[in-house]
Order: C-alpha cells, then sequence, then structure tokens
C-alpha cells in the first residue's frame, strides 16, 4: 500500500464505521426505487493514452454522455471522427508542433471495438510533447497537449512469504529514488495473466499517487494485498504529467464516489472541448513469478 | 481589557447608588430536596404583571412599589410559595420550592400559568428541561438532547444518523453549543447518532434561534445552551440507566450539607460487545464504543458567591484490525474535552456577575499500522476562554447586561509522523492562532405597560496571528508554488473588527396576546470543513483569514403571541428572513483532508433562508405537548456552482411538522406520541453517465470499463419525504424519597416508514439496465431501558 493510505484513510473511516454497521446490520434496509430524471445534455468524452513501451497501449476512445437511466450499458462510442496526435519540440519553456509531423488514428476495427482510434506504427518517446486534435463529423473540435515523462528507475524490487496458516501469501516491495522533481505516478498491476495488455481497464488495480509527502528521497511502494504463492504479477508504473495526474486523481474519486457521505464530484479534463484527458505514460515494467 | 473591567464596574456601582432608594427583593430560587437552583422560576405580585424570572443561576432582582406585601413564587412541577415582604425585604432571598409528587401534579394542573409567552421580551426560545427530554420517545433507549430539540419548529434534523441541526436555514457549524458555557465543537458519538450530552446530567436546555441577545455571538444561526445538573446538595443519590446500547450511572450528594455539592456521571457504549454475533466474519475482531464524564461541583462561598467547577471528557474509540492481513490495523478516535470554572458574585441586589475561565479541546488521533510501516495522525482545536457577564437590575423599567468575552483559538488541523520501511515520513499542516474578543451592552427597556424594547450592541473582533507560515500555492497544479510569507508570534495575519447591533420589541396587546419583532446581525470567524453535509469528526474547523471573511447573517422575525384559556394554551406565528453572506463551500471533488491549501479548496456565496413557524404548546396537565409547523425556503447562491444560480439548500425543507403529546394515565403510567413530517431533503443526483478507462480482454474480446457519474444542477432532486410516528410510555415501578424505578418503553418508527438515508445506484452490465435504491436506516424499533434513583 502507498501514501494514498492518508487520502483514503476518510474513506477507510467511512466505510469502517463497523461500530455504525453493528447498528446498521441490524436494522438497515434497502429497496428499489424509480427516479425519473429530465434527459440530460449529451457531452463528448475522450480518453486517449500514449507511451513509449507497449504499443497497445496507444489508442483514442471517443464516446458521449448518456442519459444516467437509459437502459444501455455499452459505450456510446463515437465513429468518423479524424484523430491526429503529433510529436513535438521543446525549446526553452515553449513547445511546437509541425504539422507535417501529425499521424492520424484510425477506428480500424470500427466493428469490433467502435470508437477506439489506434495506430500500430505509432511509437511514443520519452521527454518528447504530443498534441491532440479530433474533429467530429459535426465539426466539433476537440484539443489536448501531453508530454511522456522520463520513466522511473527501479533501485530495488523483492516479495517475501507469510505463512498463515491457511495459505502462503506473498508480498511485494519496490523502491526506486523519487528525485527533486515533481513526480506524479500512476501504476497498474495485473495478476495472473500472461497476455497482451489491451488498454489500461483491463488491469486489476491501480494506484495513482504523487510526491507530496517523500519528495527527492527513496521511494518505498509496498503491495499489501497478498498474493499466492506461484503467481504472475505485471506491474506497469508510470510517470505522468501534473495536469493528467490532476485528472486521474478526480478520476478515482468521481468512480469511487457513492453512499452516504458521497459528493458531487467532477473530474479534471486537461484537454478542451471534451471531458477526459490526454495521457503520456512514462513506463516502467516489471513481471514477478512468486516462487 | 483589565481597564475596561474596573471601568465599567465602577460606573455600575456608581449609577447603583444613584437608584439605592428603590425597594427591591433579590436571591436565588432553588430546590428544596436537592438543593439546585432553579432556572426561570417566576417571582411576581399575585394578581398583578409586576414580576421576574430567575436566570440560568437560579437568581433574581425585583424592583417592587412600596405597597407590595406579598410575592409570589412559582415553578412548573413545584408547590409555588407566597412569601411575606415585612419578612424579607432587603435580605438576601433563599427561597426553596418543594417539588410536586405525581397525585398533585395531576391535580393541579396549571400551577405556572405563566404569561412569559405574550409578556416577555424574548422571541424564537425554547426551554426544554432535561425531564422532559428523558421522557421522549427514543431509538435504542437513549434519550437525546439533540434529537429533542428537532421536535421544535424551525430547527430541523439532518437525519436519523446525524446529530446535525439546521436552525432557519443555517449549516450545523452555525449553532454555539454551550455545555456549561464551553463551546462544543463537535456534539457527536458514534458517528453522530447521539450527541456528547448524557441527559442523566442535563439540568435544562434552551435553543435562540432569532433575536439572538447580545451577550452571545460567534455563530449565526442560533444558540443552543446546555447547563448541567449542579448535584443534590442535601443527601446522596445514585442513579443510571439502563438501555440497550449503554449505561449510564450518576452520583451525587453534598460535600459540605446544604453548602456544596458534587456531581459525578458517566455512560459507556457495549454496542461492540452486543453486536458481536451479528457482525460478518471479517469485521468481528474490532470494537467500537464510546464513553463520556461529567463532573461538577459548586460551592456557596456566603450569600454574595457561589463557584461552579465543572468538567466533561469523552471519547469516541475504533479499532480495527483487518482479517485478511493481520499487519493492518488502525486506531481511531475523537473526543471532546471541556472544563469551567464560574464564579456567581452579587456585588448588590441588583448587580449580579458571573465570570467564568473555560478550556475546550476536541481532538482526533488516528494511528494507522500495516506491518512494515504506519502512521500516526493528529489534529485538534484548542481554546482558552475568560468572560464575565453582569446583568445589572439597574432600574424598574431597565434591566442591563453588558461585559466581555475573550478567547484564545490554537487550530491544529493535523501533524503526521510515520515511516514506510526505513523512509520516515513526516508532516505537519501549519498551526493557527487567533483572538476573538468581545464586549457588549443592552438594555431591556419596559418603556410602558404594552411596549418593551431591547437594544444591544455586540462589538467583536477577530484577529488571526502568528507565528504562520503561508504557503502560497499554485492552484492550477495543486502545488506549493515555493514561495511562502513568514509571520512572526503576534503578528496580525487578517483582523477584522465588527458591529452587531441586536434589537428586539414586544408590544403588548393584551394580557393574553402580543406582537414582538427582532433584528440582529451576527458575525462568525470559525468555519467547518465539510462536503457532507452532516459533521463527522475529520471535519476541521478552520478560521478566517485574509481569503475567508468572516460569514455574516441579518436575521429579521416579526410575531404574534397569543394565550389561550388563562394561558393554559401558548401558541406563536413567526416570520424570518434571513440572509447570509460569505457563506463557503468546496469545489466539487475537493480534498480537505490533510491539505495544506484548504483555502484554495474554498468557494464563496450567499445564503437566504426564510419562513414561516407556527407553535401551539400546552405546558401542563394530564395532557400536554405542541404542535409545531414551519414553512420555510432556503437557497445557496455560488458564482463557481450551478452556473451562478441560486440552488436549494441540501436541507431546504418546505413543510416541516412535529407533533408531540404527552399524557399521564396515572401515577403509574404515562405516555408520549410523536410525529414529524418534513419535504424531502434537496440532492444532487447525476443526470448521466459515461464509460472511462478501457480496455478489450484479448482472450475473449470482452471489454472492460468502469462507469462515471456526471453531474449538472445541484440539489434538484428531492428525496421522498421523512415521516415517523414514535410512542413511548414510562411505567413507574416505585417511586419514594428514597428509593424510584421506573421502565421506559419506546417503539420508533410505529408505522415501518423507509424514510431515506441515501439513495445509490447499480448499473448491472448484464441486464443492460442500472436501477435505484433507496437504503433506509432504521424500520420499527422497538426497545427498553430501566432508570432508577436511589
Amino acid at each position: 500500500m502507498e501514501f494514498q493510505i492518508l487520502r483514503k484513510l476518510r474513506t477507510y473511516f467511512h466505510l469502517g464505521l463497523f461500530g455504525v454497521s453493528a447498528l446498521l446490520s441490524i436494522t438497515a434496509c434497502e429497496k428499489e426505487i424509480d427516479i425519473n430524471l429530465p434527459p440530460s445534455k449529451e457531452e463528448i468524452v475522450v480518453e486517449a493514452s500514449i507511451n513509449q513501451l507497449v504499443s497497445t497501449l496507444n489508442y483514442v476512445i471517443i464516446s458521449k454522455t448518456v442519459d444516467y437511466f437509459k437502459p444501455d450499458l455499452s459505450l456510446n462510442s463515437v465513429s468518423g471522427a479524424k484523430v491526429y496526435i503529433t510529436e513535438g519540440k521543446i525549446t526553452g519553456t515553449d513547445t511546437s508542433f509541425n504539422i507535417a509531423d501529425r499521424q492520424a488514428f484510425i477506428d480500424l476495427f470500427d466493428t469490433l471495438a467502435p470508437g477506439v482510434y489506434i495506430n500500430p506504427f505509432f511509437q511514443g518517446k520519452i521527454e518528447k510533447p504530443y498534441l491532440l486534435e479530433i474533429e467530429l463529423e459535426d465539426g466539433r473540435k476537440i484539443s489536448g497537449k501531453t508530454i511522456i515523462p522520463k520513466p522511473l528507475k527501479l533501485d530495488s524490487t523483492s516479495f517475501w512469504f507469510e505463512q498463515n496458516g491457511k495459505d502462503t501469501n506473498a508480498y511485494i516491495y519496490l523502491d526506486w529514488f523519487d528525485g527533486p522533481e515533481q513526480n506524479n505516478y500512476r501504476f497498474a498491476l495485473l495478476n495472473n495473466y500472461d497476455s497482451i495488455f489491451t488498454g489500461w481497464g483491463i488491469a486489476d488495480r491501480f494506484y495513482t499517487f504523487d510526491d507530496e509527502r517523500i519528495n527527492n528521497q527513496k521511494r518505498p511502494f509496498v503491495l499489501l494485498n497478498p498474493f499466492k504463492y506461484g503467481d504472475t504479477v505485471h506491474y506497469f508504473m508510470a510517470e505522468i504529467g501534473r495536469k493528467e495526474f490532476l485528472f486521474w486523481d478526480s478520476f478515482r474519486n468521481a468512480a469511487n464516489n457513492g453512499g452516504p457521505f458521497s459528493t458531487p464530484v467532477a473530474v479534471k479534463s486537461n484537454i478542451s472541448g471534451a471531458i477526459g484527458s490526454f495521457t503520456g505514460y512514462g513506463i516502467t515494467y516489471k513481471k514477478f513469478i512468486l516462487r | 481589557m483589565l481597564r475596561i473591567y474596573f471601568l465599567l464596574l465602577f460606573f455600575v456601582t456608581f449609577l447603583n447608588q444613584a437608584f439605592a432608594q428603590t425597594f427591591s427583593i433579590a436571591g436565588y430560587v432553588k430546590d428544596s430536596a436537592t438543593g439546585e437552583t432553579l432556572i426561570g422560576a417566576a417571582i411576581r405580585i399575585p394578581e398583578t404583571s409586576i414580576g421576574t424570572v430567575t436566570n440560568t443561576y437560579g437568581y433574581f432582582s425585583l424592583s417592587l412599589p412600596n405597597a407590595t406585601k406579598k410575592v409570589l413564587i412559582s415553578y412548573i412541577g413545584y408547590r409555588s410559595k407566597l412569601v411575606s415582604i415585612t419578612e424579607i425585604k432587603n435580605q438576601q432571598l433563599k427561597i426553596a420550592l418543594s417539588p410536586l409528587n405525581l397525585e398533585v401534579k395531576e391535580v393541579v394542573i396549571n400551577a405556572d400559568r405563566q404569561d412569559k409567552n405574550v409578556k416577555s421580551n424574548e422571541m424564537s426560545k425554547i426551554e426544554l428541561s432535561g425531564e422532559k427530554i428523558k421522557s421522549l420517545p427514543v431509538i435504542f433507549g437513549e434519550p437525546d438532547v439533540l434529537k429533542a430539540i428537532t421536535l421544535l419548529p424551525g430547527i430541523k434534523s439532518g437525519g436519523e444518523a446525524s446529530t446535525g441541526f439546521y436552525v432557519r436555514g443555517g449549516g450545523p457549524d452555525q449553532n454555539l453549543i454551550l455545555m456549561d458555557e464551553a463551546v462544543v465543537y463537535n456534539p457527536s458519538h458514534l458517528f453522530g447518532f447521539l450527541s456528547v450530552f448524557n441527559s442523566d446530567a442535563v439540568k435544562n436546555i434552551e435553543i435562540i434561534k432569532g433575536g439572538i441577545p447580545a451577550n452571545y455571538g460567534g455563530r449565526l444561526s442560533s444558540i443552543l445552551n446546555v447547563n448541567m445538573r449542579e448535584g443534590n446538595n442535601t443527601q446522596y443519590k445514585y442513579s443510571g440507566g439502563i438501555g440497550l446500547i449503554s449505561t449510564r450511572l450518576s452520583a451525587e450528594g453534598p460535600i459540605e450539607k446544604e453548602k456544596s455539592s458534587f456531581l459525578v456521571s458517566a455512560r459507556r457504549t457495549y454496542i461492540d460487545i452486543l453486536a458481536k454475533p451479528f457482525l460478518p466474519e471479517e469485521i468481528k475482531g474490532n470494537s467500537y464504543y464510546f464513553y463520556d464524564m461529567n463532573l461538577k461541583m459548586n460551592f456557596i462561598l456566603g450569600d454574595k458567591d457561589r463557584i461552579f467547577v465543572s468538567g466533561y471528557f469523552g471519547r469516541d474509540i475504533l479499532d480495527y484490525q483487518s482479517e485478511v492481513n493481520r499487519n493492518v490495523k488502525f486506531n481511531f478516535g475523537w473526543g471532546n474535552s471541556t472544563g469551567t470554572l464560574r464564579w456567581n458574585h452579587v456585588f448588590s441586589p441588583k448587580l449580579f456577575v458571573n465570570t467564568s475561565a473555560i478550556f475546550n479541546r476536541y481532538e482526533l488521533f488516528n494511528d494507522f499500522d500495516f506491518g512494515i510501516g504506519g502512521f500516526k495522525l493528529r489534529s485538534g482545536l484548542q481554546d482558552w476562554n475568560l468572560k464575565s457577564d453582569f446583568t445589572w437590575f439597574a432600574h424598574p423599567k431597565h434591566l442591563v447586561k453588558f461585559g466581555f468575552n475573550y478567547t484564545f483559538h490554537t487550530f491544529q488541523p493535523g501533524i503526521l509522523s510515520g515511516n514506510v520501511g526505513t523512509a520516515d515520513i513526516s508532516d505537519e499542516i501549519n498551526k493557527q492562532f487567533a483572538h476573538e474578543g468581545a464586549i457588549y451592552f443592552s438594555d431591556e427597556w419596559q418603556v410602558n405597560h404594552r411596549i418593551t424594547l431591547n437594544y444591544g450592541l455586540r462589538a467583536v473582533a477577530f484577529n488571526l496571528v502568528g507565528p504562520y507560515k503561508q504557503e502560497i500555492f499554485d492552484n492550477d497544479n495543486q502545488l506549493p508554488s515555493g514561495v511562502s510569507k513568514e509571520y512572526a508570534s503576534g503578528e496580525s495575519i487578517a483582523f477584522y473588527p465588527r458591529l452587531e447591533p441586536r434589537f428586539s420589541g414586544t408590544f403588548v396587546i393584551n394580557d393574553a396576546s402580543s406582537v414582538k419583532a427582532s433584528f440582529t446581525q451576527t458575525y462568525q470567524f470559525l468555519h467547518l470543513a465539510t462536503t457532507s453535509g452532516a459533521q463527522f469528526p475529520f471535519d476541521l474547523w478552520v478560521p478566517s483569514s485574509s481569503l475567508i471573511k468572516p460569514q455574516l447573517a441579518y436575521q429579521y422575525a416579526l410575531g404574534y403571541f397569543r394565550n389561550f384559556q388563562q394561558n393554559m394554551y401558548e401558541s406563536s406565528v413567526e416570520l424570518y428572513y434571513k440572509p447570509m453572506y460569505n457563506q463557503i463551500e468546496f469545489r466539487p471533488g475537493a480534498n480537505l483532508f490533510f491539505n495544506q491549501n484548504l483555502e484554495g479548496e474554498m468557494i464563496f456565496g450567499e445564503g437566504l433562508s426564510y419562513g414561516a413557524e407556527f407553535f401551539v404548546r400546552k405546558k401542563a396537565g394530564r395532557l400536554n405537548g405542541w404542535v409545531g409547523y414551519t414553512w420555510s425556503r432556503t437557497t445557496r447562491q455560488f458564482d463557481e456552482l450551478n452556473a451562478g444560480q441560486a440552488f436549494f439548500y441540501r436541507y431546504d425543507r418546505t413543510h416541516d411538522l412535529s407533533l408531540l403529546l404527552s399524557y399521564q394515565f396515572n401515577k403509574k403510567w404515562s405516555g408520549n406520541f410523536v410525529f414529524v413530517y418534513g419535504t424531502g431533503n434537496a440532492t444532487t443526483l447525476p443526470d448521466a453517465r459515461y464509460a472511462y478507462r478501457f480496455g478489450v480482454d484479448p482472450n475473449t474480446g470482452e471489454p472492460k470499463y468502469v462507469f462515471v457519474d456526471k453531474y449538472d444542477k445541484i440539489n434538484s432532486f428531492r428525496l421522498p419525504a421523512y415521516h415517523r410516528m414514535d410512542i413511548s410510555a414510562t411505567y413507574i415501578v416505585k417511586q419514594t424519597n428514597k428509593f424510584e424505578s421506573s421502565w421506559n418503553f419506546s417503539i420508533y418508527n410505529v408505522y415501518n416508514r423507509a424514510n431515506p438515508y441515501f439513495i445509490y445506484f447499480l448499473p448491472d452490465i448484464e441486464k443492460n439496465e442500472v436501477k435505484a435504491y433507496m437504503v433506509y436506516l432504521f424500520p420499527i424499533v422497538p426497545s427498553i431501558q430501566w432508570n432508577f434513583r436511589f
């Protein structure tokens, strides 16, 4: 577990109200109700991801919001858009993009996965800026910028086993030096999965955190959730930009929002013209076979 | 401050001499059995309207015409006493009233036919006795002060799982909650299910929701005064109660007979023990409980001096140990501690002063251990407070109050220390310090037999001072900009001097009816940082600063008061209009927890509340009780929210009805009936959703994503109405001077109404639909409690 524990304490606190749940388990009940809401204003949603390591993690997904109670739970995809990503240059504090460097992302498998735009030849580069440009069929334009930060360099990794009487639990420990600059991290973990990483969404678990409380020193990362002896664990450890971090941090709050203490949460988009993010990931990959 | 104090004292002593020839009587009224002073006992000339009532300390002073022969002293539930003036002239009176026993109470149905409702200059103020609170229907057999007051008009409950209350459209932090004059910053136990006030130790409460007099300040909406009992100064008594979730025990008695007394009262919950069999396996190893203790001592040093020492200490403790990983555990706790030293001094029969030195502290502690590392987190708020309140019975037509109040606040938003492996972590949200001071003056002027005016002015000042390091933040990136400003110890960071004029007036139409009006202007310098709308242990109090301006409210109230059947029934209609400024909200999704840049998450706007309150109360008789109905509207407006449009406040409640009936069947049995109805809370629901964080399982081709809710209009949806009926019955097994035993049976939510606690949504991808579920907390809940006293 990481220092996001701190941020999560409040959530723990609410979830762990077992004193109250003691009362509630005796008394609380629930029932299904009908709610009628007026139609919502439709908005475009963009999920754009690029990186320097895994080609299946370079994609742009375009969809639309749907009315809350609309009985359709598939991706409300948007096809037919023109999508370009341009690699730029950094000169001093300025970034510049040349239209000649545009690379088109196309909905290659439109019938299989509509709204997903890819370019199998795209190769992200570390510490390069990128510009995302989208033009929808109706002429609306969406744009955003990101950068692929330098990936972290792991200093040491280890795992150990604990006998708990029932089974053998394994814990994983990683550490690296954080550096004096602002670092923002997003880790994804896959357990017992040995296939192509087709989209961040297939990860089992995510960790989004920054160096707020441990800057410029050794950064330990411990996974408290135990794994079983023999598990294969894949770690995709990414450095991301600050704006991208703020998006994923707010996304985590928005996606985990619920219960009696929930408050409306809006994600902090880093693109204009739509909800969503354009995130450049500087990925470090590590695989552990726990035996 | 000391200079002002002596100057005022000199001024009053001088003027006192000027009126020295005025014939007056003064003294204390107390309970003959216990020696406890009686608050609000009436002293008046029989057959006339000349009279007064005792103050919070049981003291009164009354100017009388020279021809006066006798005065009548009365108090509800006590045998009235007619006292001859010749016996008592120019003496400090100590009048003891005997409590009526049950049989007599039934016959003397109206011993206290006061016309206070009509003739006093107070409006928007209601008092309840500790005994009354204990007799009301309760859930889990635990009487509760804060649950009881929400049965009054204009006071709304935050819900079944909240002790937060909302007065005339104000937030829960806009109520000044005082326990023996000490401010209680977090009045909740059990995450808001119960309040910190042990009903055994409560003497009476009063709530002032409008026309706040000049001697109170610091909050916008209301004053809740909880006065604790002093203890029996004639004999030792032990009492207690055993309910479904807790047990209460009290001991009281004389330290020196009739001169000093003590009261110790304590309670502890045992839901941790009782609930264990019902808990799921994975949380069986955990425990949660609270306890609290009240201590009070009272010393009568002579005719002129009394000293009170009172204290409170309470803690909620939550221990957690993960069943999955035994190394993961946390210990979480919070609680208040207060200490009050009060000195009542009678300078002369016409000049009474109470001086109090008060300490209070609210603290939160959290220890988190996960084997190879752990954290300790501490936060809190501490006050040192000194105040003096003078009551000067200056003239038969003028009752003057003046005084000062000074508080030194220390805010400790958070200290963190710990480690992960070899990496040490320590961090601290910078402490803040503030001086808050007030001086006030008010005069209740009885212009003639019809008109009484009360005008006053409270001058307040708040000074946020160093030492403090102000970090300047880049709000776009939510990072420190690297620039900071240091303030030296005592250096002013933000200074807010303000004036609060107060006015109220009464026009007595006839013996049975009057019209009253009031105006108050109040400022609030302390603000509760919360997004949930309820009050939780984690919520921090933050001071006004250069960015956070003091909250401001104006309140205009107009009321018509009418008594019927010789004051047997009291009724009133009050209209109020209350605009509020510099109201605080947080940006959607704000992080309030351990955030150095909490101010950066705040947004500021306005509020407005207006409404009409109708109240009918029958104070005595076999059947007594009240019915209250409020129509109101409360909105908030923030430029950054809801596209700048005003929106309903979460606890806006168009209709609010409460009915309480108490009936004394015979000397053994009595019963209570409660019905409440309130328009559902305004809430924000998502209007749309979208799929995000996409992935495709390459083996099956199945897409994976999560749904994220999107919100548009704020608080545009109404939860279903809240309504509920409760009944309770008390059976007195035995009641003698030596031993009392009674059973209280309650049924909460008699007709099993499913009142909304919250709504949640569940997308079902397999069935391709989204369903809404409403969670409700308490179905019909019977409970039983045994109370004893010996």
